[in-house]
């Protein structure tokens, strides 16, 4: 019961960071109808810039995030203005393709400047507390409520906010957001800002917990494939559900299918991407088309 | 895509033209190891072959049916694992060990059956998710390998028995090579080639018509799978060492893609003419910046998908498909 406890405990946290960093990816698909497949590169170089920082200045992960937030929203601005806004509206291989390509440069980028070797973030408070006789690590557990509030703030800004609404807009009928005046490629490289931001953060938030190598990219962005495709297109809910059912289901799968370890929890995600896509194309929740943001 | 449906009844030279230089081409590369070259220059030959090969493969699912795979390195892995598992691994009554020419057709076959098994319900998917499906096939299919230690070596790999003869190894490819591109020249104008290129063109339209269109994606998946295993089983014997980071590796999909794209998707000669360009590039950027190698591979498909999207070949038969060949008739219009 203690080993299920400690299972489920680890998977709810483990879940709440997938769900932060799942929600660029799926607002960047439900918006413009474009798959970043190198979502799992922009989150390597959160974790990287969290590391620069910390190891040139000493620098907090938490802290650093007031720098590589607007730097990255930049990056995200400028990569959709230069590269996503020619292609969005071709075909879906030609985004594909372009994400893909984005992707291969970026990693061997990093490779170059940082090597292969992998990096970790030592702070000081990576311990970890008990809570009814449950393990929970500290850093894990701050990510988890900090997920949380990200997501609150988020979900506001979207129905709240002029330009939260115009994004909505934009996702939901493009033509229709553009005879009312909304300049669509502007609304997307916010759109792209704020996401790839959002990536980059939760790179930086998770570099405590985990090492740090060029090529940690592609698992998680299929891992956000699958969570998108567990939870829907382009919704905070249905984010926040595909995180916590993965990491659940991942923690449970380690722990009780015996002497095989840690991996195969991850490959365990890549059979239930390929099986709900199979079952379910459109999602467990039945949102997986390129039409709202709630 | 006007340029694949040519005119109904093309003259002869033009019908059977490719074939006979094709096969002209190969006489030609079969006289090269007379020439006195050495043996890395047959080695280079030979992946020139392989990367042939692979991209002509690639072309048939990718291209000529245009479900895009992101994962077809599965099948050069898996048939390079079958080749080093059946050589190494199974002892035999008749041959403490398969040989080479034994366990080739096997790995193939294993290819081709894994095919049919996810094939049958990720052909399915359409667009991007088939896409993503295999890729996820592909990473899950390298943490399977890892974890089946006793089988596969884990993450240690498997040791072939060494025997170099760089000759062989090159014969044996061309005629692969050979063999590959002469069927897809074929397929390209059979029935079952126009049956593919509806599939790609509207796979509503040809349902409608009463073709049966899982069946024929899933064949034209077999067919890639099956050739891109031997492929694979062919690497492996050849490299004598395999582990699951240097057979189940991103860049072999990568490349596939690229050349395909590079040379004309669809096309018969554009993934053979894409992955010599290609692999002639990669022999420059690799001999002058080799750690900026696959960076430049990257960079390279972004370039493609944004000037030349219809690749080589395609903007050779129209140019105003693509934003170079419409700016190139641009600036020749303003000379005149």
């Amino acid at each position: 019961m203690d080993q299920f406890l400690q299972a489920l405990a680890s998977g709810l946290l483990l879940g709440g960071f997938y769900a932060v960093m799942v929600l660029g990816f799926s607002i960047i698909w439900g918006v413009m109808g474009v798959i970043n497949l190198a979502h799992g590169e922009f989150r390597m170089i959160g974790a990287y810039a969290a590391w620069a920082l910390f190891r040139a200045f000493g620098l907090d992960p938490f802290a650093s995030l007031v720098i590589i937030l607007p730097v990255m929203f930049v990056v995200g601005y400028a990569l959709q203005t230069i590269l996503l806004n020619r292609v969005v509206e071709r075909p879906h291989l030609m985004a594909l393709l372009v994400t893909f390509g984005v992707s291969i440069s970026l990693a061997n980028l990093y490779k170059v400047i940082y090597s292969a070797d992998p990096r970790s973030v030592p702070v000081s408070y990576n311990g970890s507390f008990e809570l009814f006789g449950v393990t929970m690590p500290i850093v894990k557990t701050i990510i988890f409520f900090l997920a949380l509030l990200i997501m609150g703030l988020l979900h506001t800004f979207l129905h709240h906010t002029r330009l939260g609404k115009s994004i909505r807009a934009a996702a939901q009928n493009k033509d229709a957001a553009r005879i009312v005046g909304i300049e669509i490629h502007k609304v997307y490289a916010i759109t792209a800002g704020i996401c790839i931001a959002l990536t980059a953060g939760a790179g930086a938030m998770l570099s405590p917990t985990q090492a740090i190598f060029p090529f940690m990219g592609p698992p998680f962005t299929l891992k956000a494939f699958t969570i998108t495709a567990l939870g829907g297109l382009g919704r905070i809910p249905g984010a926040l559900l595909g995180g916590l059912l993965l990491g659940v289901t991942e923690l449970m799968v380690a722990t009780y299918v015996p002497g095989i370890g840690t991996n195969l929890g991850v490959a365990v995600s890549f059979v239930l991407l390929v099986v709900i896509l199979i079952v379910r194309p459109q999602g467990l929740l039945g949102g997986l088309r390129p039409m709202e943001v709630e | 895509m006007s340029t694949l449906t040519q005119a109904a009844r093309p003259s002869l030279l033009r019908r059977w033209g490719g074939l006979l230089l094709w096969l002209l081409l190969l006489a030609l590369l079969a006289i090269y190891p007379y020439t006195g070259v050495t043996g890395s220059a047959l080695f280079t030959a030979t992946q020139v072959f392989v990367l042939v090969t692979l991209a002509s493969n690639w072309n048939l699912i990718g291209g000529m049916t245009g479900y895009v795979d992101f994962g077809h390195a599965v099948f050069f892995g898996l048939g390079a694992y079958s080749m080093g598992i059946l050589v190494t691994r199974v002892p035999l009554a008749f041959s403490p060990e398969l040989s080479f020419w034994q366990a080739l057709p096997l790995a193939g076959l294993v290819a081709a059956l894994f095919a049919l098994i996810i094939g049958l319900p990720t052909l399915r998917l359409k667009g991007p998710y088939f896409s993503i499906a295999m890729l996820g096939t592909f990473v899950a299919m390298r943490e399977i390998i890892r974890i089946l230690r006793p089988i596969t070596g884990g993450g240690t790999g498997l040791d072939l028995p060494p025997v170099l003869n760089r000759v062989n190894e090159y014969y044996f490819m061309l005629g692969l090579m050979g063999l590959v591109v002469a069927l897809i020249w074929w397929i390209r104008r059979s029935e079952f080639g126009y049956t593919l290129i509806a599939i790609r063109e509207d796979e509503i339209g040809a349902e409608m018509r009463g073709i049966n269109t899982t069946m024929h994606k899933i064949i034209a998946f077999m067919i890639a799978a099956f050739f891109t295993g031997i492929v694979g089983a062919f690497w492996a014997w050849q490299n004598t060492y395999i582990d699951p980071d240097v057979v189940f590796i991103e860049q072999r999909t990568v490349e596939m893609v690229m050349m395909s794209m590079l040379g004309g998707l669809g096309t018969v000669w554009g993934p053979p003419l894409g992955a010599v360009v290609i692999y002639f590039l990669q022999d420059v950027v690799w001999g002058n910046l080799l750690n900026f190698h696959l960076m430049a591979l990257g960079i390279l498909l972004i370039l493609l998908v944004l000037f030349l999207p219809e690749g080589i070949l395609g903007s050779l038969g129209d140019p105003s498909s693509t934003s170079l060949g419409r700016l190139l008739r641009r600036a020749g219009r303003r000379q005149e």
